[in-house]
């Protein structure tokens, strides 16, 4: 999943792309409005964090042009602001959630999750796909009783496709969804961790788990 | 509610009424009473000089020119009229047969002068009764002898029941107490009515005043005031406005406090918290501890700014006025700065001639100076440029500090230095860290009686001026 952190102050920025790279997002991030508008308006991201006092557009202006524009991703808005007005004006202008600094790390990596949750019309915090489990909060999978260890990228990998299991996943919609603006890694890179997944999920001699749709892309059969 | 104008000006109105009227009525009857006696009382002499000028003296024989009692005056019994006639000797010499058992007083008096009085007879009848003391006419064809019988005298009274004049007197007073009561009452219910409308205006005022709290400062008076009220309200409506003033600036500036100290509390907390959330190494540890130590350092630097803000606001700083040399000053605040600013590849150059001095708390001074090289140290492009220079403008020495690479307009450097009052706009970078900073420089400008502005040059030169007080020569 791919987080937009638009934050102006630096250490909470970086701690915030830190602590979210290790909860397993592709993080971008930036310290200007307009950056992160244009950032926004690039990229593909599941959910946008939003400050609202920055330089350049504040937080309220680049949620205003990005609703205007038809944009539905899911925004946080994180703001020291805590009246009543500020947090309705921001709720009405178009955000899906709203967190009072200073919060807990624990608490803006739960409502994130709610919010990819609802980006994917589910309200499970675990998915299951025959007898393959993904526990969300805890980023764990088991097929039946075994627990299945995987890497960050790969648990990514199958979390997203889980998410949207039955649809069928492009690679550049893998790509947008797992990996960060800055990062170089090319799209092939896709399938060579989709090839770490099989050989980790799938029992021998049964059919891969994750289909390979030719000239599309990949897709998890939804199902028990 | 006993002390409240409406039943104060009641009360006066009431009093002030009830004695002009009690005045009044009292000067009428009175009037009134005299001048029915007085009639009723001419009338009687008049009746005591006719009877007088019909008795007739024939030695000692006392005589009546006419039958008196045949008189209609003396024979009507509803409103009977007496007399009663004493010789010189006292002994009574004739008297109305009306009287009966009564008697009617003797009234004594100088000869041919009517005096008059009242009388109440044993059937318990009021009466008003005059006494004449004549000489008698000496019988006819006794003239000669006059001389001898000249000195008798007689004493005559006459008397006529005025119950009629008291009843009528009583009915006067009974009307004039009737009309008093009646106007008193009249006069309370319209002075009620006349002063419940004047003061009208005040109690809708009042009620006005006492729905204003401090939730709603921005509600002003609007009711219609009278003329004597309307500087009373104009003056309230512009305390109004000061005071919402006041509030105002104070809960922006208790939300901008909250929000300068919030958000590197939120950076604090997370940093901790992304590095307690798994097992690091000992570099990752550090470079978390660094981070947080720089936030607390930055927080106890603006909770120390903000104390100072709220002591000079409350007026609790002593200033000195030294001389200062702001050459050396500059020199050793830089000192601290100079590492960080080379390392950047900026240029600073410190122009102010030596001997430059000005008056002024050197402590304070010290702090001004620091914040704004502060801030121009961390603005300054990279590679650019400080300069701080100074000249003598008549009794005062101008500072002139700029640096090169000012992104500002010309609009947002005039607005620098209240960017803590307007955290709730959107701020461009070199304003959004400036927080409490420059909000002290100003403060502390103004109380070192100073003058501080900031301009921009087309060549992205941001410049603040700095006018303080020349020192004596």
């Amino acid at each position: 999943m791919r987080l937009l952190v638009i934050e102006d102050y630096r250490p909470l920025r970086e701690s915030l792309a830190k602590g979210l790279r290790e909860a397993g997002f592709a993080v971008d991030s930036t310290g200007d409005g307009s950056e992160g508008l244009w950032y926004a308006r690039s990229n593909e991201y599941d959910v946008i964090l939003l400050d609202l006092m920055l330089p350049g557009i504040d937080g309220l202006g680049i949620l205003k042009k990005l609703r205007c524009g038809g944009d539905k991703t899911h925004i946080l808005i994180l703001t020291a602001k805590d009246t009543i007005e500020d947090r309705v004006e921001g709720l009405d202008l178009g955000a899906d959630d709203y967190l009072v600094k200073p919060f807990a790390f624990e608490e803006l990596l739960a409502r994130v999750r709610a919010l990819l949750r609802r980006s994917y019309r589910s309200k499970n915090p675990s998915i299951r796909i025959k007898d393959v489990e993904l526990d969300l909060a805890g980023q764990r999978v088991r097929r039946g009783k075994n627990e299945i260890s995987l890497t960050r990228r790969e648990y990514a990998l199958l979390e997203y496709l889980a998410m949207r299991a039955g649809e069928t996943v492009s690679r550049t919609d893998i790509w947008e969804h797992l990996y960060e603006f800055t990062s170089s890694a090319s799209s092939n890179v896709v399938d060579v961790y989709i090839g770490y997944l099989r050989k980790k999920l799938d029992e021998v001699g049964k059919p891969s788990l994750i289909k390979t749709i030719r000239g599309k892309g990949y897709t998890l059969e939804a199902g028990r | 509610m006993k002390n409240s104008l409406k039943n104060r000006l009641l009360a006066g109105i009431v009093t002030a009424t009830i004695l002009l009227l009690a005045t009044f009525s009292l000067t009428i009857y009175l009037s009134i009473r005299a001048a029915l006696i007085s009639q009723f009382d001419a009338s009687l002499a008049s009746v005591a000089r006719v009877l007088a000028g019909s008795v007739e003296i024939d030695g000692n024989e006392i005589e009546l020119e006419f039958e008196l009692d045949k008189m209609s005056e003396f024979r009507d019994a509803a409103r009977p009229a007496f007399y009663q006639l004493w010789a010189a000797d006292g002994s009574v010499a004739a008297r109305s047969e009306l009287l009966g058992s009564n008697d009617l007083p003797l009234l004594k008096s100088e000869t041919g002068v009517v005096v008059y009085g009242q009388f109440r007879t044993g059937d318990n009848i009021p009466l008003r009764v005059a006494g004449l003391v004549f000489a008698p006419r000496p019988a006819d064809g006794e003239e000669g002898r006059g001389a001898s019988a000249a000195r008798t005298m007689l004493s005559l009274t006459v008397g006529r029941d005025c119950r009629g004049l008291l009843g009528q007197l009583r009915f006067l007073r009974r009307l004039l107490v009737a009309a008093c009561g009646a106007v008193t009452i009249l006069s309370v219910a319209i002075a009620a009515a006349v002063v419940r409308r004047g003061l009208g205006p005040l109690n809708a005022i009042a009620r006005e005043i006492a729905a204003i709290n401090q939730e709603n400062l921005g509600a002003r008076i609007g009711a219609a005031a009278p003329a004597e009220i309307l500087p009373v309200k104009d003056r309230l409506n512009d305390l109004l406005a000061g005071l919402e003033d006041v509030f105002n600036r104070e809960r922006r500036f208790t939300a901008d406090v909250a929000h300068e100290l919030r958000t590197p509390l939120a950076g604090l907390r997370s940093t901790m918290e992304v590095a307690l959330s798994r097992r690091r190494d000992e570099d990752e540890y550090k470079a978390a501890l660094v981070d947080s130590l720089a936030i607390v350092v930055g927080m106890n630097e603006m909770v120390n700014s903000l104390l100072m803000l709220a002591r000079l606001d409350a007026g609790r700083v002593r200033l000195g006025a030294e001389q200062v040399r702001p050459a050396e000053v500059i020199n050793s605040l830089w000192s601290a700065l100079a590492e960080k600013a080379t390392e950047r590849g900026i240029t600073f150059e410190n122009q102010i001639p030596e001997d430059v001095t000005c008056r002024s708390d050197a402590e304070h001074l010290a702090i001004v100076l620091r914040n704004l090289l502060e801030n121009a140290a961390e603005y300054t492009n990279q590679a650019g440029r400080i300069e701080v220079a100074a000249r003598q403008a008549g009794d005062f020495v101008e500072l002139v500090l700029s640096n090169t690479g000012c992104e500002l307009s010309a609009e947002e450097a005039s607005q620098v230095f209240d960017s803590f009052w307007r955290a709730d706009q959107s701020r461009s970078e070199a304003v959004a860290h400036c927080g409490v900073g420059l909000a002290l420089v100003k403060r502390i400008t103004a109380a070192l009686n100073a003058e501080i502005t900031a301009t921009v040059t087309q060549e992205k030169t941001f410049r603040i001026t700095l006018r303080l007080p020349r020192a004596a020569e």
